[in-house]
């Protein structure tokens, strides 16, 4: 077998790994605990480039609309690097109460909670709140059993709630979804999601490629034309 | 070597277990990076404290009143329960919204909402945080072999009763080495008549279908 030829071999059963293990890690997700034993959670797989590439514009332009949300760009750029991403959503948490009045929401009833005004869909609104805490308290199970289970099968892992709140701005999970988060993994020797420079949103190696190419481009034009 | 009796095995891997399961939920993820959480494991006197407390609020939580009863059943053998708690105010300046409020400023200024199940409102990522602890510690006693099971209705009782403190969020795991497994056994002490009347009276959701499911006209 030649270099190239296993080279790409490699290249490919790396991408088969990943698509097995995110399935791995939704069947995980789906089968950690919910309150009440009710379920309520949905576990969306993107494993496609251009996919996560869209995510990944959708998370940058939402960086524009908060000033609290400035950490979206450095996000948008870790998660061009994930080989997949899992979404997490909670289905009942905007619409359907608990029943139970636990005032984690601080309004004392549910029936209270019912009454409540929702924040408005608009810019600088991630989650349309106040959603039933009780409810979405089932996302944090179902993202600890990905994590739980990546770490079991030796995948990197990073947990981003601002991929959740651009998958909800897309329209890409279900209707009901009132908070979703998002987990991006990796199948590669160094984890995309750890030890990350201070400027990677502006430095990075598209961003450094972009440049030099930009820089030689006119060059090569002249000499190759 | 000295013989070890089953018994005080039994009992001594239990201690571990827990001790084990309170490191996962120590180091589980966790957003903004900072573990705020606090953390104790109860024994029988505590559990029948809360028992009790659960049990007299038969006539508002029904919910309450069965996990009383399952508590007084549950010290019978060795189990322990790990209580988890955070306090309620965001620190991480998201601004998100899920709290209803449009930044963490406006939330942690808003009056604070007493209860005796938690003070609201409450920050999400808090609750994730607590609960993603809770499942750290509810997934390695599944791989330790012990029985388990994860319940608001006794975290929300031991911070009634103060048994943890400084917490406004409480979440508990349950765990048991009794010999036939005693958690998710809902006909144990209820009959259909009484589910048919009381619960789903009290609780016309909780037992609504899953997704997919046909739904009642009225829902």
């Amino acid at each position: 077998m030649s270099l190239e030829r296993s080279l790409r071999q490699f290249e490919e059963d790396r991408k088969e790994a990943v698509r097995i293990a995110a399935r791995l890690l939704l069947a995980s997700a789906t089968t950690t605990p919910r309150v009440g034993g009710v379920g309520e959670c949905t576990t969306h797989i993107f494993d496609d480039e251009c996919d996560i590439e869209d995510l990944c514009q959708q998370i940058e332009k939402m960086s524009e609309e908060s000033e609290a949300w400035g950490f979206f760009k450095r996000d948008a750029v870790i998660l061009r690097d994930a080989d997949a991403v899992l979404i997490v959503t909670s289905l009942r948490s905007l619409t359907d109460p608990s029943d139970i009045n636990c005032n984690m929401c601080g309004k004392l009833t549910c029936e209270y909670m019912r009454e409540e005004e929702k924040l408005p869909k608009e810019p600088g609104v991630a989650f349309t709140g106040p959603l039933c805490s009780f409810r979405a308290n089932n996302i944090a199970y179902a993202i600890d059993g990905i994590v739980s289970m990546a770490r079991n099968i030796g995948i990197d892992y990073g947990v981003y709630w601002s991929l959740g709140a651009a998958a909800m701005r897309m329209g890409l999970l279900p209707k009901a979804t009132g908070f979703a988060l998002g987990v991006g993994i990796s199948v590669t020797e160094k984890s995309p999601f750890r030890d990350i420079p201070q400027k990677y949103d502006e430095i990075n190696e598209r961003t450094m490629n972009d440049r030099i190419i930009q820089r030689l481009w006119p060059q090569f034009r002249s000499i190759y034309s | 070597m000295a013989i070890i009796e089953m018994d005080s095995l039994i009992r001594n891997g239990l201690d571990k277990a827990v001790e084990l399961m309170a490191v996962a939920a120590h180091n589980s993820f966790r957003f903004g990076n900072r573990n705020t959480m606090k953390m104790i494991a109860v024994g029988n006197e505590e559990l029948e404290q809360i028992a009790e407390f659960c049990f007299s609020l038969g006539d508002m939580s029904p919910l309450a009143a069965r996990d009383g009863r399952f508590v007084m059943e549950l010290i019978k053998e060795p189990t322990s329960l790990l209580i988890f708690g955070d306090t309620r105010k965001s620190p991480y300046n998201f601004n998100c919204g899920a709290c209803g409020y449009r930044t963490c400023a406006e939330m942690n200024k808003a009056e604070e909402v007493e209860s005796l199940t938690a003070n609201g409102p409450s920050c999400q990522f808090k609750n994730l945080n607590l609960n993603i602890a809770a499942n750290a510690a509810a997934s390695l006693a599944w791989r330790l072999g012990l029985h388990c099971r994860v319940m608001s209705t006794l975290g929300f009782a031991a911070r009634a009763l103060e048994i943890i403190e400084g917490v406004d969020l409480a979440v508990s795991v349950s765990v048991s080495v009794a010999k036939v497994d005693p958690y998710f056994d809902r006909h144990k002490f209820w009959t259909q008549d009484y589910w048919d009347e009381i619960f789903k009276k009290e609780f016309p959701t909780f037992d609504r279908g899953f997704i997919g499911a046909v739904e009642d006209e009225d829902w």
